[in-house]
């Protein structure tokens, strides 16, 4: 059951990246797939946590560097069936059944895709034709980097404190939270793919996800969420001078963090008044 | 490949980044100023000295950490204590040379290599000798905004 959710959790990471790789409109189907398998990986966790079985996030590197789209896909086909031949360890019917009928699906579906180059890899960090100075290179390339890895934490963040809470309230904000940062990952993705620098997603250590203190968590969020818009700001600022496409995408993903600090306060407030009514 | 080149290759695919599940010993380094740190794992093989065998990372830390952390654990694979120990010194000594927040990333992975061979060597008096960690001297922050903060080295258990 734990190696179905650490291949589950792969094959989510596997099939988003090769979304964010293809150039072509198997983007969207491969969106669509990684958002059914992220579905998957939310009920497996949820049996676990149904269950009292304990649980991480940890998975093995994720390899993704290939010459062909085609290389990845049949990785997934393969981890796939791999999934497929283990579902016999799950005794909730429904889950198996789900699981293995979206699996049958999508495994014919992958094998018509169309095969593409890979050039996600290629460091050529330019992007299209778009002209950039060597400041604004640079400055776009390391928050490419810092930013993709923090909303690929932040969803996971989010995710395991929306498994293990039972308050509609903060649920509510968590799954908002969740699909803003897959917003932001797939933006970035696609900008590190297109500029020939995707990284591979790197596992999330256990006590960022499993901590403790709820409160400290949040005031900890939006001070984050401040430094990165304050990230936004300068490179907004950094490229305005030689490109106004990411200068108003910048301000723009700027704009969006005070809507989440906005969600973190207000998470904050609730459990703060949770705790004066105990 | 070029040094901009090796260097986008640790930053998009750095090495030996997880936990290494059959470890021996765990070290630590961490900068209490913001909560970063980096933890090193180590499987050991004993000839006339102990050889790292094996060896892997994880950090809370930007990607300076990750890059550095990458470096420096490729160099610590396959090759002995005392030459580890000495990678440790060389880097602990070129700190002065680096950017300040660069320092401190590359600080925090020697002190975890340097915790990790240290737990090795109490663990083969006490197998329950707890995993050491190391505090960083280095700051991320300015000096004006890091006067106040005690930088001495500090072993925590």
């Amino acid at each position: 059951m734990q190696e179905i959710f650490k291949e589950i959790h792969q094959v989510w990471l596997a099939t988003l990246h090769a979304g964010f790789i293809s150039k072509t409109s198997s983007r969207v189907t491969l969106y669509n797939f990684s958002d059914i398998f992220w579905r998957h990986f939310g009920w497996v966790e949820n049996y676990f946590i149904r269950n009292e079985i304990n649980y991480n996030y940890d998975i093995p590197q994720v390899p993704l560097r290939v010459e062909k789209l085609s290389y990845l896909y049949n990785d997934i086909i393969n981890r796939l069936k791999k999934i497929q031949t283990k579902l016999e360890s799950i005794d909730d019917l429904r889950i198996k059944e789900r699981i293995n009928s979206d699996i049958i699906y999508i495994v014919e579906a992958l094998k018509l895709l169309e095969d593409e180059e890979v050039t996600a890899f290629s460091m050529n960090r330019q992007y299209n034709d778009m002209e950039l100075s060597n400041e604004a290179r640079d400055a776009l390339t390391l928050f490419l980097f810092e930013e993709s890895y923090k909303e690929y934490e932040l969803i996971l963040v989010y995710n395991y404190s929306k498994a293990n809470s039972n308050s509609a309230f903060l649920n509510r904000i968590y799954e908002i939270l969740i699909g803003e940062s897959v917003f932001h990952l797939r933006s970035f993705g696609e900008m590190m793919a297109t500029m020939g620098i995707l990284a591979v997603p790197r596992m999330v250590m256990e006590e960022i996800y499993k901590f403790e203190d709820l409160e400290q968590f949040l005031l900890g969020g939006i001070d984050e969420e401040r430094k990165a818009k304050e990230n936004c700001k300068a490179l907004s600022n950094a490229v305005s001078q030689t490109n106004a496409h990411f200068a108003s995408f910048f301000e723009f993903i700027n704009n969006q963090e005070n809507y989440h600090i906005a969600l973190m306060q207000e998470a904050l407030t609730y459990i703060l008044s949770q705790k004066e009514n105990i | 490949m070029n040094a901009d080149s090796i260097l986008m290759e640790h930053m998009m695919n750095p090495k030996n980044y997880g936990v290494l599940e059959s470890s021996d010993a765990i070290g630590i380094g961490k900068n209490p100023q913001n909560g970063e740190k980096v933890a090193i794992y180590i499987k050991v093989k004993t000839q006339d000295e102990p050889i790292i065998e094996d060896i892997s990372f994880q950090a809370i830390g930007c990607t300076t950490t990750i890059v550095s952390g990458s470096i420096i654990t490729s160099e610590a694979k396959g090759v002995s204590f005392s030459r580890a120990e000495e990678l440790v010194s060389i880097t602990l000594g070129m700190l002065d040379s680096l950017p300040q927040e660069d320092a401190a990333c590359s600080e925090m992975v020697a002190l975890a290599l340097k915790a990790s061979m240290d737990t090795y060597k109490e663990r083969l008096k006490d197998e329950n000798f707890p995993i050491i960690s190391y505090r960083i001297q280095a700051s991320c922050t300015s000096p004006e905004e890091n006067e106040n903060i005690d930088t001495s080295y500090e072993q925590e258990r």
